[in-house]
């Protein structure tokens, strides 16, 4: 009987593969394997040896079974080491498909100042591109045969429609819309028919707002663009306003900041001047109130006009204006 | 428009800060400075000289030329003039030693041109003995556009005004209204519509002597940019440069009859201008006209045939105010825009044309001696209306400005500038408002917080939080929707590009879009931008084209209005977005690149072929149809490749969504759906048919075969080639089958599985085993 055991327990051992091994375990401990064979007699025998043998078939039965559990073992971390040697990767390839895109940088300056506007209460509106004369001259003031109009270089387009020159339009919709009081700005594309040049676009973006409420002042308008300012040039800014010629301000300012690049000292950029000019503001015309259906003695606010497509040339530090409008990826895709 | 600082401290003698100082409080206070030049600089050390003798340079046209140099002694110049002979007298400019044609040269001899007197360049500049050099001046350059509102800004005692004012000097008036003569004048003035021109004044002299004007007064108009003609022209560009009233001058001889009238030109009129250019007129034009016919264009420019000339001996002197509105009209139309119609554009002050001839009747007997006036002033005028009062309240003005104000001060600013102001109580003001401020600048009190805050100073204003109401903002849907379409391209791997909204008309016949169906532009900036773009494609191909030069696979997209033509209404603006992907194969993937890109946005949408457009490959076009919220499917979009001819070296596929439709579309929030309590099965299909076979047409039958049972048909792949016949191809997919309320049994996937097969044989489709 022990040396039934040995020989068995000398063939589990010597099993070489997984395949040898299982051969094996049906052989010995199957259900006609040695241990079956060695407990299929056990009625004939007396009560003690019965005993005897119930206990070296349990202690045989642990050894083989442990044996081969064993060499299982072994076998299975042999055959994973194996697949996972095999399955090498190289992660240093590219990964297919598409490269991730990019926005446009106005879109992306865009995106930023709104969100910044959204966080002080501003709602984000837009309007047509094509405008009316009312809408873009007539209820901001500049009726027609105004000299003003020599400042905004029209394209005009067939049955007195116009191309927006400024997003002011939906200024006066935003306040015939929504009344006072109201906080918007108007970001987007306009036009004016000047040549293109790498300073000058006949197409470009800009972004327009007004504040219209109770008792706004002009130190409230300094208040406010200097906050706005400092934010979206993320240091601090000093401003100053000086008169400037707007329509449908009164009075109406042009606003200059104190130049980001000398600190004031002077340097090409501001001419020596220490100053920037950076946009027109000034508190709301009443003629404009009133026209857009607010009554100016009771409500009055304040406007301003921001040029995203310059924000993004200053940003970025950009030389020519062209690059915006060119579809180039070779510049777009450095954003 | 410029302004001489010189001519300035004649009007406030008080002025003493140098021009930059000046310049910047301009700035701050009036209108934006552009710079400072000097104008005449040479004519800062020059003296006069007397030439004692020349004599020539072997082999060069320059000669030596020996001068007495006044304060500066004797002096040898190389001059080339030919006017540089001895016994002359001219001037002379100390510039250092020099070699010039081999000769050392001590200085230069000067022509009115280098010395910017005038712009004569002919020769050095010789004098009678009795005239004084002018002397150099300094230029102050303001940008007009911030004088636009400002009529009183475009001459130097208007900007003396607001320099006396911002400085607290005392201000000068040039003009002696005394001068001004009784009786009646030789000419008789008729106005035919005082709208148009509320007032005409004029002057008639005689014995006038025609010849140059002084040196300091032709380098008075030098300075300015007003270019010297004869003592007679120059008068009235002088006294417009000073008064900002434009003024004109007409030989008496060439005008027939003694009735001067401004009247709208008479349809077929011309008129032969000074500028030698003949224009045709037409009523909307203002004239003034003689018995004969035109003889200036109202308010723009004199006519050739009454001009003055070296034969002139006696003049009509007009001083004129014209309707802004008119002026602009007949000067835009005409494309001619001159030193008197950019003035009058801004509505001058009728009260103006009477100090002008006060100002010439002192002027014309210094820059003509001898002339003669003949007779009193004509001047026909509507009755010049007094503006009422503007009622100014001091804690109103104060809110607006957002400082506090003391009462005195703010008279002290209102008066400097001319303003008359009552105090009716403690709180209030009445205002009376110059004449040369009320044609439309001030009107309302607004515009006195304007005058009020830049002189008092804005750097005066402490910054100040509004204090708004609290409340959310409102906003439209369409933003946060745009924003997500430009993300998830750009989260695909594309680009974005902006490009312009003009097409030109080869562009929209190239793609075979009709050229009448176009917005036109009336005045484009450049050929090839006349028309609005009514499709994103004409820019995506010249993107495609352009940057298909450097990269050999690129993916971009853009976002931008259609504008399309509405008849008798404003055009219609559409947003689409554009995406499109260049590559170097076979073109497969980069449709089905844009395809995944527009499922991502319109989940579950449609495919269908379409038949293809004349740019687009004809077996690679397709139209995509969704669903959405609505309860049909509607058509979003469009995919296709572009015609090989339109592409070379490689293939461009793009795709066109309209995202207004694609907005509408958006289904509502998402209702929750309980999870599936009982299994499901799957079996797979193995579909053999034709070639050309849509896979969507099949899917379309096994899911109307299935039945609700069959809960999904997904496509799994396809094959080609053999063992399979030429000209075959096996589509296989994969059915799930299940109920929401029961496990199916075998028997019923059997029928399931049974119903579709043999629903798919009667078809004609064999099934692979
Ligand atoms: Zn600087």
């Amino acid at each position: 009987m022990q040396d039934l055991l040995d020989s068995a327990l000398a063939r589990i051992t010597a099993a070489g593969t997984a395949a040898e091994l299982e051969a094996v375990r049906v052989e010995v401990l199957g259900r006609k394997g040695v241990l079956a064979q060695l407990s299929k007699d056990m009625g004939k025998l007396s009560a003690d040896e019965r005993a005897a043998r119930g206990k070296f078939i349990n202690t045989a039965k642990q050894s083989l079974e442990g044996a081969y559990e064993e060499l299982k073992s072994k076998f299975e971390a042999e055959a994973l080491a194996k697949r996972l040697d095999s399955e090498w990767l190289d992660l240093t390839v590219p990964a297919p498909g598409a490269r991730p895109g990019s926005l446009h940088p106005i879109t992306q300056i865009q995106w930023e100042i709104e969100d910044l506007f959204r966080s002080l209460g501003f709602s984000v509106l837009d309007g047509p591109e094509v405008e009316t004369e009312h809408h873009n001259f007539d209820a901001l003031n500049i009726p027609p045969d105004h000299p003003a109009r020599d400042m905004q270089d029209t394209f005009w387009l067939e049955g007195h429609h116009l191309l927006r020159t400024h997003t002011s339009p939906v200024q006066v919709r935003g306040m015939e819309k929504l009344g006072p009081p109201l906080r918007m700005i108007a970001p987007g594309r306009v036009f004016r028919n000047e040549s293109v040049d790498a300073s000058h676009e006949h197409t470009f973006y800009q972004l327009e707002g007004m504040m219209i409420d109770r008792n706004v002042s002009a130190g409230n308008l300094i208040y406010f663009m200097k906050t706005l300012l400092t934010a979206i040039f993320k240091r601090e800014v000093t401003v100053r306003l000086r008169p400037g010629f707007f329509p449908f301000v009164e009075p109406g300012f042009e606003l200059d900041i104190r130049c980001l690049i000398c600190g004031g000292d002077g340097c090409p950029v501001c001419k020596q001047s220490g100053w920037v000019e950076l946009l027109p503001c000034g508190l709301v015309n009443p003629h404009v109130l009133r026209m857009s259906g607010i009554d100016p003695n009771e409500w009055g606010g304040f406007a301003f006009g921001l040029g995203l497509t310059r924000l993004v040339m200053m940003r970025y530090a950009i030389d020519d204006i062209r690059w915006l409008q060119s579809g180039d990826l070779r510049f777009l895709r450095q954003f | 428009m410029k302004f001489s600082y010189r001519w300035i401290r004649e009007f406030v003698p008080g002025l003493e800060m140098p021009a930059q100082a000046l310049e910047r409080l301009i700035t701050m206070k009036t209108a934006e400075c552009e710079g400072i030049e000097t104008a005449g600089a040479l004519l800062a050390g020059a003296a006069v000289a007397k030439v004692q003798a020349v004599q020539p340079i072997e082999g060069f046209h320059n000669q030596i030329a020996t001068v007495d140099a006044g304060p500066y002694g004797q002096k040898t110049v190389v001059c080339g003039a030919s006017n540089c002979r001895a016994g002359i007298t001219t001037v002379y400019v100390p510039l250092g030693l020099k070699k010039v044609s081999g000769v050392m040269s001590d200085g230069m001899l000067a022509s009115a041109a280098e010395l910017e007197i005038n712009r004569d360049h002919a020769g050095i500049l010789e004098l009678d003995g009795t005239q004084e050099l002018p002397a150099a001046d300094q230029i102050i350059e303001i940008d007009n556009k911030s004088i636009t509102h400002r009529p009183d800004l475009w001459g130097h005692h208007g900007m003396a005004r607001e320099v006396a004012a911002i400085t607290g000097q005392p201000l000068r008036d040039p003009v002696d209204l005394s001068l001004l003569p009784a009786g009646e004048s030789p000419v008789q003035v008729e106005i035919e519509d005082f709208g148009l021109c509320p007032r005409y004044s004029a002057l008639v002299f005689e014995n006038v002597t025609v010849q140059p004007s002084p040196l300091w007064l032709q380098a008075r108009l030098t300075a300015v940019g007003l270019n010297p003609i004869n003592n007679i022209v120059d008068l009235t560009n002088f006294i417009m440069a000073e008064l900002a009233q434009p003024m004109h001058a007409f030989d008496r001889a060439k005008l027939q009859g003694s009735v001067i009238s401004a009247r709208p030109a008479r349809a077929g009129e011309t008129i032969l201008a000074l500028n030698d250019e003949s224009y045709e007129l037409n009523p909307a034009n203002l004239v003034i006209a003689d018995g004969a016919g035109p003889i200036a264009l109202a308010g723009v420019i004199g006519g050739k045939d009454s001009a003055i000339s070296a034969a002139t001996t006696s003049i009509v002197l007009e001083s004129a105010n014209f309707q802004a509105s008119g002026i602009r009209k007949t000067s835009s139309a005409l494309k001619l825009r001159t030193d008197a119609s950019m003035r009058f554009e801004k509505a001058q002050d009728p009260h103006n044309t009477v100090r002008a001839l006060a100002r010439a009747l002192e002027l014309l007997p210094v820059l003509s001696p001898g002339i003669r006036l003949v007779g009193g002033m004509a001047d026909c005028s509507r009755e010049l209306s007094v503006p009422a009062p503007i009622w100014l309240n001091l804690p109103w003005l104060a809110r607006k400005l957002g400082r506090t104000l003391e009462t005195a001060e703010v008279r002290r600013i209102l008066e400097s500038l001319e303003f008359g102001v009552t105090e009716t109580d403690a709180e209030n003001f009445s205002v009376t408002v110059p004449s040369w401020r009320a044609t439309k600048d001030v009107a309302m009190p607004d515009d006195l917080v304007e005058e009020v805050g830049r002189m008092i100073g804005y750097d005066s204003i402490a910054p100040t939080p509004p204090a708004v109401l609290c409340a959310p903002s409102y906003d439209p849907p369409e933003r946060e929707f745009l924003r997500g379409v430009k993300r998830h391209l750009a989260a695909q791997g594309f680009t974005e590009v902006s490009n312009y909204s003009f097409i030109s008309e080869e562009e929209a016949r190239r793609f075979g879009f009709a050229v009448e169906s176009h917005v036109r532009v009336l005045n484009p900036i450049a050929a090839g931008q006349e028309l609005m773009r009514t499709s994103l494609l004409p820019g995506i191909y010249r993107n495609i084209v352009e940057n298909a030069k450097h990269f050999e696979h690129f993916q971009l997209f853009e976002t931008g209005r259609e504008i399309h033509k509405v008849p008798g209404q404003k055009p219609a603006e559409r947003t689409h977005a554009m995406a499109a992907v260049f590559s170097k194969d076979d073109g497969r993937a980069g449709l089905l690149e844009l395809k995944r890109a527009a499922e991502g946005l319109a989940p579950g949408l449609h495919v269908r072929p379409a038949a293809p457009n004349a740019w687009e490959h004809t077996m690679r076009a397709a139209e995509l149809w969704w669903q959405g919220r609505a309860r049909a499917a509607k058509r979003i979009g469009r995919l296709s490749e572009l015609h090989p001819n339109l592409v070379e070296g490689g293939r461009g596929a793009v795709l066109d969504i309209d995202l207004e439709l694609l907005r509408e579309l958006q289904p509502e929030a998402v209702k929750y759906a309980a999870v599936r309590r009982f299994p499901t099965s799957v079996f797979d299909l193995s579909i053999l048919t034709a070639e050309r076979e849509l896979a969507a047409t099949l899917e379309l039958e096994i899911r109307r075969l299935g039945g609700d049972l069959a809960e999904a048909v997904e496509y799994v792949r396809e094959f080609q080639g053999p063992p399979l016949p030429e000209g075959r191809k096996s589509v296989s997919f994969r059915v799930v089958a299940g109920a929401p309320d029961r496990t199916l049994s075998s028997a019923d996937i059997i029928g399931i599985r049974t119903r579709i097969i043999d629903g798919l044989n009667s078809l004609g489709y064999e099934l692979r085993a």
